[in-house]
């Protein structure tokens, strides 16, 4: 068939079209002379994601290590919503009692589609630009897990957050399979440039931040009360 | 406006053929959208505010200019070493599952897709927007063969269902307003009491589009970015209908350029920072995703790609226009045209419109149709100083003004073209001054008749008729600058 | 200072008048002004219409003519832009090593006429006075291409009596573009009529530029509409003092 045939002729194009390309600048070389970390401290960088995250109407609210489960509790019961899911290795500690919960061992979309809500860990975050990074191991869980439901609780500690995009792929070792860069709820501009929120991923999106780079513990979580940066 | 019966649009400008082999040149497709005053309107108010979304975030970004310098640098490595990353790519991609098919032209791509899509006994495939396909006419091409391609885009949507065509490469709906979407929507989704506010509009689409995201199971995407190092595939998104469509199917096509590739996942910390900002004037898009062939249990577990050629090998081969080839399609370029601003998309007659597709779909063409595009530009240079990877659009807009009239002068309908008579005639009188002299005495001469006693011309006949429709011309003193120094000259003790 | 002056072909035909600016202008600030009659076109219409293989033999004829002047002055920014940015790429493809040679050591000699002022002449204030309401446009190749930036503008600052009117879209294309505004004439027309939106909405009796090229086109279309808002090249501006009538020169 002629699919090999292609691929020959095509790759014999290119080489022959950049056979005598002038100098060439090798991989290693190339000018990398823009902003590689950030320059703030650690609150300020807090406080810019928080910022960034409140522009896009997504939710934040700080709490303790000590306090998470209590305030995890706390925004589910805030949220109205019931039927939840998870990812697969959650710690028990996470799964509040009191609700209907739905461990994602090889749920079908319908199953998921009928959860109100959905709740995980994330492997990083980016203050600059206020983005959720998900590398979808099994605390983050599969795509799916964080498409379908409207309604998105993600734990993020306060040691995960980076100031810039490049710190980022610094952290990243190896490159991931998967990854799902969430910078606020889905929205459009498609009608006359009009941002609108929700079109088909979660319209709702909450973070916790568990300020897990202080030493002691300054705040004590009130259940109902929103800790502000 | 309202639509008139029949479901035209007062935005169409009288079905728009994007199609460069059929489409009319751009100064006579140009001609009617310069006529209606709403698309003017809307496209004028689209891309004021991506503009202005633009500049506020790359006067806050210190380190914008190094970016582009970085972006530009990057993609130049992988256009010089093309085939290398595009087989590692291939490599990779296949070590984690998935199938890579190569296209050299829009009818194999077709082709390969279809058989793809046979294979699955499907008979309806949900798209993400890409341009790509529209470029290789994919959509008319899955009807004929009884798969009804289900755009999930909202732009995309209102162009489908209001049988319309994309006119920019990011906002493919700018041109239509609020109450010409809520005229589609009602009409073809059965909901005759919609309202027009973009929420209602958007709530529509959500509801109508849910029931195929979860039943429909192949999908054809395109893609922002394909990872050498990893075989990974990129997409860029605001609305979420991506992930739905990368995410839910059993079978997920992705189509791309052949100029796509980057050479390893780190480079998305370029790229990502200038595309956001650049395309929709944020930060950072609602959403990106990034998978690597198939990973068990999660998504697609049928995953091919197919590399499209479609000219863009002959691109690569020319020193000056090879860098039409570094395009991240980001529509910054068309957001700043003075030109775009008047006609929108659809007078370039190809998906790609505005600057970028004045220098890519000659070439693409093989400069065999087309041919008016490059001339579609007053050369101002607003396009170069936004592109995020520093393409010098008019260096190759001359480029290829050279090389079309190269190919037309050898023609024997050009010998009497007054265009053409008009420039050999010029060089000739440029070539000396003695020529020269006497060419502006005979031009004051020739003119007289023309001026009137203001000292202005109203009206000219031939070429010059198309300066007066909307200009009038001062009337050529009796004394040249060259004349007057001279008597000053002699005047001199 | 001796200096060169290059009229561009439409200043000496349709513009002579900016041309005699210059030369009181420059006179005035102790410049020993030559015009070579020699002089004809840079070549630009050519090269930007495709027409490669002309426009070289003009470039070519330009660089012969200037080879020995210490320095080239020209009131329109697109000619110097066509000079910086495409006689490079001519004269590497269709000259030979003496040509370029020429062509390398004269480009570092040519100036568009406000940054003669300011970076040669290192002069502001040129003693110039014209009592008018003027807005200035900024034309494309001036501010792209050659990167005038400010220059104009701490120029006008110094013109006794002128209230400088701020153009709204300063950086938009007027539509001109040369042979485009006879080969997309509907399209230019179109810009032009978005340009002079905001020219109009200044109320400057003046509107001026460094290119008469744009002037033509903007000034065309205000005759058109019997608009009493003229045209005028910064030159003419900068050459009018309190002992000469405005009028003189616009």
């Amino acid at each position: 068939m002629s699919a090999t045939g292609s691929r020959q002729s095509i790759l014999a194009r290119i080489r022959s079209a950049t056979a005598d390309s002038a100098s060439t600048t090798p991989y290693a070389s190339l000018p990398r002379n823009y902003t590689h970390s950030g320059s703030q401290p650690t609150a300020a960088v807090l406080h810019l994601l928080a910022e960034r995250l409140r522009e896009y109407d997504a939710d934040l609210i700080e709490c303790s290590p000590a306090d998470l489960a209590a305030c995890i509790a706390d925004r589910l019961a805030a949220s109205g919503r019931h039927k939840f899911v998870a990812p697969t290795d959650l710690p028990a500690a996470w799964l509040a009692p009191g609700f209907d919960w739905l461990i994602d061992h090889n749920l079908t979309h319908h199953q998921i589609e009928l959860c109100d809500g959905v709740l995980t860990a994330a492997f990083a975050a980016i203050a600059d630009s206020g983005t959720i990074v998900l590398h979808h191991s099994s605390t983050e869980g599969r795509r799916v897990l964080t498409l379908l439901p409207d309604w998105h609780l993600c734990i993020l500690r306060a040691t995960q957050v980076v100031e810039t995009l490049p710190e980022y792929f610094s952290r990243c070792g190896h490159p991931p399979a998967l990854v799902t860069f969430i910078s606020g709820p889905s929205a459009t501009a498609d009608i006359e440039m009009t941002r609108i929120k929700g079109v088909h991923g979660p319209r709702f999106l909450n973070v916790i931040l568990v300020r897990d780079d202080l030493q002691s513990v300054p705040h004590h979580y009130e259940a109902g009360s929103h800790e502000q940066l | 406006m309202s639509g008139a019966a029949g479901g035209s649009i007062a935005t169409r400008s009288s079905d728009p053929v994007l199609d460069p082999v059929r489409a009319l040149p751009f100064p006579e497709a140009a001609l009617p959208i310069l006529h209606n005053t709403q698309l003017r309107t809307n496209v004028a108010h689209a891309t004021d505010i991506i503009q202005a979304k633009r500049a506020r975030l790359v006067q806050e970004k210190s380190d914008w200019q190094a970016l582009r310098t970085a972006a530009a640098a990057i993609r130049d490595n992988v256009l010089q070493n093309l085939g290398d990353y595009l087989e590692q790519f291939e490599t990779n991609c296949i070590a984690a599952g998935g199938f890579v098919h190569w296209a050299t032209d829009a009818d194999e791509a077709r082709r390969i897709i279809l058989d793809l899509l046979r294979d699955e006994n499907a008979s309806e495939v949900i798209k993400i927007k890409t341009m790509t396909s529209a470029e290789i006419q994919l959509n008319p091409a899955l009807e004929a063969a009884g798969i009804h391609p289900v755009e999930t885009d909202l732009a995309e949507l209102i162009l489908q269902l209001g049988d319309d065509e994309p006119s920019h490469i990011v906002v493919p709906a700018l041109h239509v307003n609020r109450f010409q979407v809520r005229e589609i929507f009602a009409r073809r989704m059965g909901l005759p009491n919609l309202a027009d506010d973009p929420q209602a509009l958007t709530a529509a689409a959500r509801a109508h589009l849910r029931k195929k995201f979860l039943s429909v199971p192949a999908a054809i995407s395109g893609a922002n970015f394909l990872i050498a190092e990893t075989g990974s595939v990129s997409i860029v998104e605001s609305e979420g209908n991506g992930r739905m469509c990368l995410t839910l199917p059993r079978t997920l096509i992705t189509l791309a350029g052949i100029e796509k590739v980057l050479p390893r996942y780190r480079d998305l910390e370029v790229m990502l920072q200038i595309l956001a900002r650049s395309a929709t004037g944020e930060r950072m898009n609602p959403y990106t995703s990034l998978w690597t062939g198939v990973v068990p249990n999660d998504g697609p577990q049928r995953f091919h790609v197919v590399l499209l050629d479609n000219g863009r090998s002959s691109i690569l081969a020319r020193p000056v226009e090879r860098q039409t080839l570094r395009c991240i399609r980001c529509a910054a370029c068309q957001n700043a045209c003075p030109v775009y601003r008047q006609t929108g998309g659809h007078a370039y007659g190809s998906v790609y419109g505005g600057p970028i597709g004045a220098i890519l779909t000659p070439q693409l063409m093989h400069l065999e149709h087309a041919q008016s595009l490059p001339y579609a530009s007053s050369l101002c240079g607003a396009c170069y100083e936004v592109c995020p990877v520093k393409i010098n659009i008019p260096e190759v807009l001359i480029e290829l003004r050279a090389q079309v009239t190269d190919i037309e002068r050898k023609q024997a309908t050009r010998v009497f073209d007054p265009m053409y008579l008009g420039m050999r005639v010029a060089n000739t009188i440029f070539s000396s001054a003695g020529l020269f002299h006497l060419a502006q005495r005979l031009g004051r001469i020739a003119l007289a008749p023309f001026t009137r006693k203001d000292g202005w011309i109203h009206s000219l006949p031939s070429l010059g008729s198309r300066w007066t429709v909307s200009r009038d011309l001062r009337g050529l003193s009796k004394q040249t600058f060259r004349d007057w120094w001279s008597v000053r000259q002699k005047e001199k003790p | 200072m001796r200096a060169s002056l290059f009229i561009a072909c439409y200043n000496d035909t349709l513009f002579p008048e900016t041309g005699r600016a210059v030369v009181h202008l420059l006179e005035r600030l102790g410049v020993n002004l030559d015009f070579n009659p020699g002089q004809t076109c840079c070549g630009q219409m050519h090269a930007n219409t495709g027409f490669r293989a002309e426009a070289f033999s003009q470039a070519k004829r330009f660089v012969r003519l200037y080879q020995n002047a210490e320095t080239v002055v020209i009131p329109s920014s697109s000619c110097v832009a066509m000079i910086r940015d495409q006689y490079p790429g001519l004269f590497a493809e269709l000259g030979n090593d003496s040509l370029r040679n020429e062509f390398t050591a004269l480009f570092p000699r040519v100036y568009e006429l406000s940054e003669f002022l300011i970076d040669k002449l290192a002069v502001e204030d040129v003693g110039a006075y014209f009592p008018h309401r003027v807005t200035y446009h900024a034309s494309c190749h001036g501010l792209r291409a050659l990167h005038l930036g400010d220059r104009p503008f701490r120029l006008l600052s110094k013109v006794r009596g002128l209230e400088l009117v701020p153009l709204a879209n300063l950086d938009r294309c007027c539509g001109f573009g040369g042979t485009f505004s006879i080969k997309n004439a509907a399209v230019s027309s179109a810009m032009l009529e978005t340009k002079l939106h905001d020219v109009l909405s200044t109320r400057a009796e003046f509107c001026a530029a460094l290119d008469n090229s744009c002037l033509m086109h903007l000034g065309g279309a205000l005759h058109r509409r019997s608009n009493p808002m003229r045209t005028i090249h910064l030159a003419q501006i900068l050459a009018c003092t309190g002992s000469t009538p405005a009028e003189a020169f616009a």
